[in-house]
């Protein structure tokens, strides 16, 4: 980290794939570095569904989300910047990251209307009438101090068409402008703005050949993970990598299952979030090479083998299928050891993808990847096309 | 197992010894002491790695047969016991009928059996089946079958019929557990009952010191669960008393309950020894934080920075909302060593985030431990009655002082 450093984030690619446009790289943030393609665990309300910063360190997570809707409104800005933001409110020295707020307006809430100034919005308090503009996103997500964060963007359901999905693309371009001009601390908090234009390929590349030209560290790619048909997700992504600049990390936002994590990281992503992993622990499902288990399910009454025999985290160590099985879903404990586990499923699997694209073996690695995703050898088609664009061909 | 009385102070209260227990027979526990409370094995909101990271866990786990009724085929298939199964392997096990913080319902009791109730719903649990659970989870001590269903207003009638179900049960399971070579290194505490009845108590407790008990446990005064939080044990220290004197004094004498400090501190000079830690638990249930100072060798009452009034610190209370400083700055727990602060517990309690539970359950296991600490050396140094007092302070005072 160079003293007269003047941007809050560096990035340094370590090794390409020779065959994907996969890469692993280096992120230099004002808290900490991070070593991509990187998953961030998504700590909604500055918490990590029962986990203590210090699990969290201790599986070698670099990199977290908090929401900016949910932390604006408790415990707000004030208290946020009167504790030095949210790092030291929640105890956690490593790096943030945050969203703008937008999303969760426009997904939780029914009554949101979009205009230029802003995102119109009732306040699910006291229903009155209040207005996010992307300075007051950014002003915010100043407030709680994270060390990357994205501009407020018109976020359109993936599924919608016609102009509205280019109007919102036009504004948020405008909106990113606003976003750039309203950060009060770039020099230790960056801005990354969004690629959308739903699954237009035209208005895609159209925001992204735009956003290209503005002074940034890094990029998103938005507006994709909402359920709709894959073949169209892929291509959407694929055809931003392929205009976002190199040596900027891009970050594939919602994105987390892991099959899509392998096949995204082929297609040039750096970073992705979710919270389905953390999210789904309280329900007593944890991550297991090839899919995902439910200990809740009797088969695991007896089963007094690990959640995986080949992982390190604290919950494989001291835990069995069997012992879960008794107070998944009864008791808080449960949802934090599951946590744990999924978590450190999640950051092995990037580890050892970064792992193989070093190695130049990345190729092998998703091969066998799928075949134990998919024994029976029924590959998804998306992921087969997706793959082949990048001259990985999965053989059965 | 063995236990010896190292001294007794004032009215009774006893500085023991329990040693030779159960599996691992080397281990030393210090009384009076308590238990680790656990639901379904597992201290409430913390796995094994936050167990590791904090100090002074009290070496024996109890856990309650009703969390594990639904499971206990599981454990059996198993076989190397409850301990190693709940990841509890460095720990003693305890295995008492009911979970102490949660309430027993009335009227299910019967003379072939008395009922245990889990997530599953009720269990029935016969000496048969009694003593197959035992056999699966391998305690290395364990309460035997009793009908506890008094209370206050339990009838004479019902009270003596407690004792003698209770005699019944625990006659077939000393057989059983003679015979039992899974057993063999676990140690059975009679249980005595009798209600309010003071001459019930004394029969139960003269019948079941005849039979071979390792201790004793004295139950059926309340229904446990948070109410039993409003038990006084004054209001029975008369029959106590009684009791205890029929009692050998080389074995130890556990009591169940939501125990609050100063309940405590009367239990232990009556002469109990041993205690469970369900009252921190449900203290944090409540979303508060365990404050009260057991400092006993200045005069006063020196925490004043707490304001607030009693032996807790209600941090949903809004006047926390923005207090950045940890629940108590002279606390080493993991909590407040680590700086988490009023107002993020706070924050993380208007959310119903998992991690308040977690850290208040830290600071007030933590809390209670030390507690548990200061009891000890305050029989040591002879200075039971100025602990006692200190307690007493703070539980009519009103300490309002704010920083």
């Amino acid at each position: 980290m160079a003293a007269s450093r003047t941007h809050a984030l560096t990035f340094k690619i370590i090794a390409e794939c020779k065959t994907t446009k996969a890469r692993v790289g280096k992120i230099n943030l004002p808290h900490y570095h991070v070593d991509t393609p990187v998953f961030m665990p998504v700590g909604t309300q500055g918490t990590l569904k029962g986990l203590v910063p210090e699990q969290l360190v201790d599986l070698d997570c670099k990199i977290m989300l908090g929401n900016t809707y949910h932390l604006g409104h408790r415990p707000g800005p004030e208290l946020l910047e009167k504790a030095g933001g949210l790092h030291k409110f929640m105890n956690w020295d490593r790096c943030l990251l945050t969203d703008s707020g937008g999303f969760q307006m426009v997904s939780l809430l029914k009554l949101a209307e979009i205009k230029e100034e802003g995102v119109k919005f009732q306040s699910p308090h006291d229903g009155s009438e209040m207005m996010l503009t992307p300075e007051k996103s950014i002003e915010i997500q100043n407030s709680i101090g994270a060390d990357i964060m994205m501009q407020l963007d018109d976020v359109v359901h993936s599924s919608t068409t016609g102009t509205r999905v280019e109007e919102a693309m036009h504004r948020t371009i405008r909106w990113v402008d606003r976003c750039l001009a309203a950060n009060k601390h770039p020099e230790k908090q960056c801005l990354f703005p969004i690629v959308q234009g739903g699954l237009d390929p035209d208005l895609r590349k159209k925001c992204a050949e735009e956003l290209i030209r503005r002074d940034v560290d890094g990029y998103a790619i938005g507006g994709l993970s909402g359920g709709e048909e894959k073949s169209h997700f892929w291509r959407m992504v694929t055809l931003s990598t392929d205009i976002l600049p190199k040596d900027k990390p891009r970050y594939l936002m919602g994105v987390g299952f892991a099959l899509d994590l392998v096949v995204c990281v082929a297609l040039g992503c750096d970073m992705f979030d979710c919270v389905f992993p953390t999210r789904t622990a309280r329900f007593g499902t944890a991550l297991v090479p090839g899919g995902q288990i439910n200990l809740k399910n009797k088969m695991f009454a007896q089963d007094f083998r690990p959640i995986d025999e080949n992982c390190n985290c604290s919950t494989c160590r001291d835990y069995t299928r069997a012992y879960l099985h008794t107070i998944v879903t009864n008791e808080a404990v449960a949802s934090s050891l599951v946590t744990v586990h999924n978590v450190a499923y999640q950051l092995n699997l990037m580890t050892s993808m970064q792992k193989s694209i070093v190695d130049n073996r990345f190729p092998e690695f998703i091969q066998n990847f799928f075949e134990e995703m998919c024994p029976e050898g029924d590959f998804p088609e998306w992921a087969v096309e997706a793959l082949k664009s990048v001259n990985v061909r999965l053989t059965e | 197992m063995k236990f010896s009385v190292l001294c007794v102070r004032g009215h009774g209260a006893r500085l023991g010894r329990l040693s030779s227990v159960g599996h691992q027979g080397s281990k030393m526990l210090d009384t009076p002491m308590c238990m680790l409370y656990t639901r379904g094995g597992s201290a409430p909101y913390l796995g094994l790695d936050m167990l590791r990271k904090m100090e002074n866990i009290p070496p024996v786990a109890h856990i309650a047969l009703s969390h594990l009724s639904d499971h206990y085929e599981a454990v059996q298939a198993f076989q190397e016991g409850v301990a190693k199964f709940t990841a509890l392997k460095d720990h003693l096990v305890f295995t008492s009928l009911h979970d102490p913080a949660v309430e027993v319902h009335s009227g299910f009791n019967e003379k072939s059996g008395i009922a245990i109730w889990g997530k599953g719903g009720k269990t029935k649990i016969d000496v048969d089946l009694f003593i197959k659970m035992q056999e699966a989870l391998l305690p290395d001590w364990y309460q035997a079958l009793s009908d506890g269903d008094t209370s206050k207003d339990t009838s004479r009638k019902r009270a003596g019929k407690s004792v003698q179900r209770t005699l019944t049960f625990l006659d077939q399971i000393v057989e059983r557990h003679s015979q039992s070579e899974r057993l063999k290194n676990s140690a059975l505490f009679g249980v005595i009952e009798g209600g309010y009845s003071e001459k019930d108590r004394e029969h139960s407790a003269k019948e079941t010191s005849a039979r071979p008990v390792s201790g004793f446990i004295i139950e059926g005064f309340h229904n446990m669960g948070p109410k039993s939080e409003q038990f006084r044990i004054s209001d029975v220290s008369a029959i106590i008393q009684k009791t205890l004197n029929c009692l050998p004094e080389d074995k130890p004498r556990l009591m169940h309950g939501v125990w609050p400090p100063d309940q405590v501190l009367e239990a232990v000079e009556l002469g109990i020894d041993i205690f469970d830690s369900s009252y921190p638990y449900l203290v944090t249930e409540r979303g508060a934080a365990l404050t009260f100072s057991h400092q006993y060798s200045m005069n006063s009452v020196s925490d004043s920075e707490i304001g607030h009034t009693g032996f807790e610190m209600d941090l949903k209370d809004k006047r926390y909302f923005d207090d950045l400083t940890p629940i108590s700055a002279h606390c080493t727990c993991y909590t407040c060593h680590k700086k988490f602060t009023r107002a993020y517990i706070n924050h993380l309690l208007n959310t119903s985030e998992i991690l308040a539970g977690v850290l208040l359950m830290i600071h007030n296991f933590h809390h209670y431990f030390q507690f548990f600490k200061s009891i000890h050396s305050a029989l040591e140094e002879n200075k039971f009655e100025e602990l006692k007092e200190a307690i007493q302070q703070q539980k009519t005072s009103v300490i309002s002082k704010d920083t």
